[in-house]
């Protein structure tokens, strides 16, 4: 789940399209699961740059090859966690010690400060494994939308309660964002974003709005409900979709493809 | 003369007891009436209509569903919940499923049906209201008047007996309101008790064959469209104005060109009959 950024006035334009248009949505859920999830374990057990360079290809492959989405957009959104990442991690390779040593280094008033080539393989290996995880992550929710996701955790007999909260979540997360849109637009017709200050103030005034306005929404939505019998448990029809030897295939060539990369890089 | 199917005796409701919205509301619903409900905004209609499915509890006074009186027991609601079903106005406040299929089967699922039940019942509900190709689509990205024949499929999936529609043609435009009064048409041939909120006091005058005018928490006329819209004290009352019909009928009559007994006329169509006449 989740929701990208959105330029000035637009629609915001999430995850869940993707998934919606997504060429592979048609296969079944439970597959794309499991495969995800052996690649998010696999990139994180076997601890092999090589490996991660496998399994970053392969969802490159399965999401922009197989389910047809744009490239462009890919590489965006992938670019958003890898840097946090990037940034979050510099921190790792940078060592201190009283003596000179390493590829590069200054002196501080606490010791040499430097980098040493350890480190830069550490955090690379690092960089890789994340973006791997990251990879198997995406290809799940750029080709399976949530609600078959949400149904599949359900299935795994994961307790109703957080279904129900993911559920209500993820709804509620579009309403905040059409209203957040909304207000954010007739502020900025107004001049609200004029300056620095003026854009903080209205960005203040238009958050604390948000609230109100959501559990405002969030009462009109419960009569909406009770007056169709909701009961506490959220229950909808489901589509069933089959498992093809295709898809079986496919996750057995990836795993394979994937534990034979790590056999020739040790 | 049959029962009527609802029954509403000096109804009494105040949001957290600050200031009473219905002030002692009593009427009764026959089956198969269509009936405006008319009123200045903050008049109680949508408070009355959230009373009637039982969704608020009144705080005096008795609701009858097929004569018989609803305590506000599971049982009784869950009654009367499939029995009454609201379109509320604005569509983004009910849709909650991710696909059009899963949304309009939110209902059925409710009244813990058999799947086979539930499955034939969406179908049917997508088919009535021409949803049939939208069935796997996300609702929050359809139009207004697809968001709208979603809402009202929701409804009709649960087999009401009285549909309510609050405002339903706040949002829409010209042909989509237009198709909307087709499937008015269609569900009251079917027999089914229409009860319908609006502002637009032309299509309450040409659809209506019973208005119920709400003002300030009370009904103040409760009767046939062609009076109402002739009494200038009551339509002051309630901030409302004449359908444009009704003005051209009085200017036609005041001019001589038609009699003081020719019949109501409800749309230019009907104008032009009479004056081929």
């Amino acid at each position: 789940m989740g929701h990208k950024g959105h330029k000035r006035g637009e629609k915001i334009f999430s995850i869940d399209v993707y998934a919606y248009n997504s060429k592979i949505n048609h296969w079944n859920p439970v597959v794309k699961m499991v495969l995800a999830i052996i690649m998010l374990f696999l990139c994180i057990a076997l601890n092999n740059i090589y490996v991660s360079a496998v399994i970053v290809g392969l969802c490159l492959f399965i999401t922009v090859g197989l389910g047809k989405i744009p490239l462009r957009e890919y590489i965006i959104m992938l670019g958003i966690p890898l840097a946090f990442l990037i940034v979050g991690s510099m921190i790792i390779a940078i060592n201190m010690d009283s003596v000179e040593q390493g590829l590069f280094g200054i002196w501080s008033p606490w010791g040499y400060i430097y980098v040493s080539t350890e480190g830069l393989v550490t955090v690379t290996n690092l960089w890789g494994k994340a973006l791997g995880g990251v990879s198997a992550m995406f290809m799940l929710s750029l080709s399976t939308p949530s609600s078959e996701i949400f149904s599949v955790l359900r299935y795994c007999k994961v307790p109703s309660l957080i279904i129900e909260l993911m559920n209500m979540i993820y709804r509620f997360v579009f309403v905040m964002i059409d209203t957040f849109m909304c207000m954010k637009n007739s502020a900025e017709a107004r001049l609200g974003y004029v300056d620095y200050k003026t854009a903080v103030q209205t960005f203040g005034y238009i958050t604390s709005n948000l609230l109100v306005v959501s559990l405002k929404k969030g009462s009109t939505y419960f009569d909406a409900m009770e007056s169709r019998c909701y009961d506490g448990e959220f229950l909808f029809l489901e589509n069933e979709k089959e498992v093809t030897t295709e898809q079986i295939i496919c996750i057995i060539s990836s795993i394979l493809l994937i534990l034979t990369t790590w056999l020739l890089a040790k | 003369m049959e029962n009527p199917i609802i029954s509403v005796r000096d109804l009494r409701y105040s949001y957290g007891g600050a200031t009473e919205i219905l002030k002692g509301i009593s009427a009764d619903i026959w089956a198969g009436e269509r009936i405006a409900v008319i009123g200045t905004n903050g008049a109680g209609k949508s408070t009355f209509f959230l009373n009637l499915n039982g969704v608020l509890q009144a705080e005096a006074g008795d609701i009858y569903f097929h004569g018989e009186k609803i305590t506000y027991s599971k049982t009784d609601l869950i009654k009367l919940r499939q029995g009454i079903g609201i379109v509320f106005q604005d569509a983004d406040n009910q849709i909650i499923a991710t696909t059009v299929r899963g949304e309009v089967s939110f209902g059925p699922m409710n009244l813990k049906l058999p799947k086979d039940e539930v499955v034939a019942r969406v179908d049917k509900a997508l088919t009535y209201m021409n949803l049939l190709d939208f069935k796997d689509r996300a609702p929050h990205y359809l139009s207004g008047g697809e968001k709208k024949r979603v809402t009202i499929a929701d409804i009709i999936a649960m087999y009401p007996e009285v549909i309510i529609f609050d405002e339903p043609t706040a949002a829409l435009d010209p042909v989509n309101v237009s198709a909307l009064e087709g499937v008015l048409e269609k569900l009251s041939k079917e027999g089914k008790t229409l009860i319908i909120s609006t502002h637009d006091l032309d299509f309450a005058y040409r659809w209506a064959e019973r208005v119920i005018v709400f003002g300030r928490g009370e009904i103040i006329f409760d009767g046939k469209p062609e009076e109402v819209f002739q009494q200038d004290a009551i339509l002051q009352r309630a901030n409302l104005t004449r359908p444009i019909m009704v003005d051209i009928r009085n200017i036609l009559i005041e001019k001589g060109i038609l009699q003081n007994d020719s019949p109501h006329i409800k749309s230019p169509i009907e104008l032009e009959q009479i004056l081929h006449k």
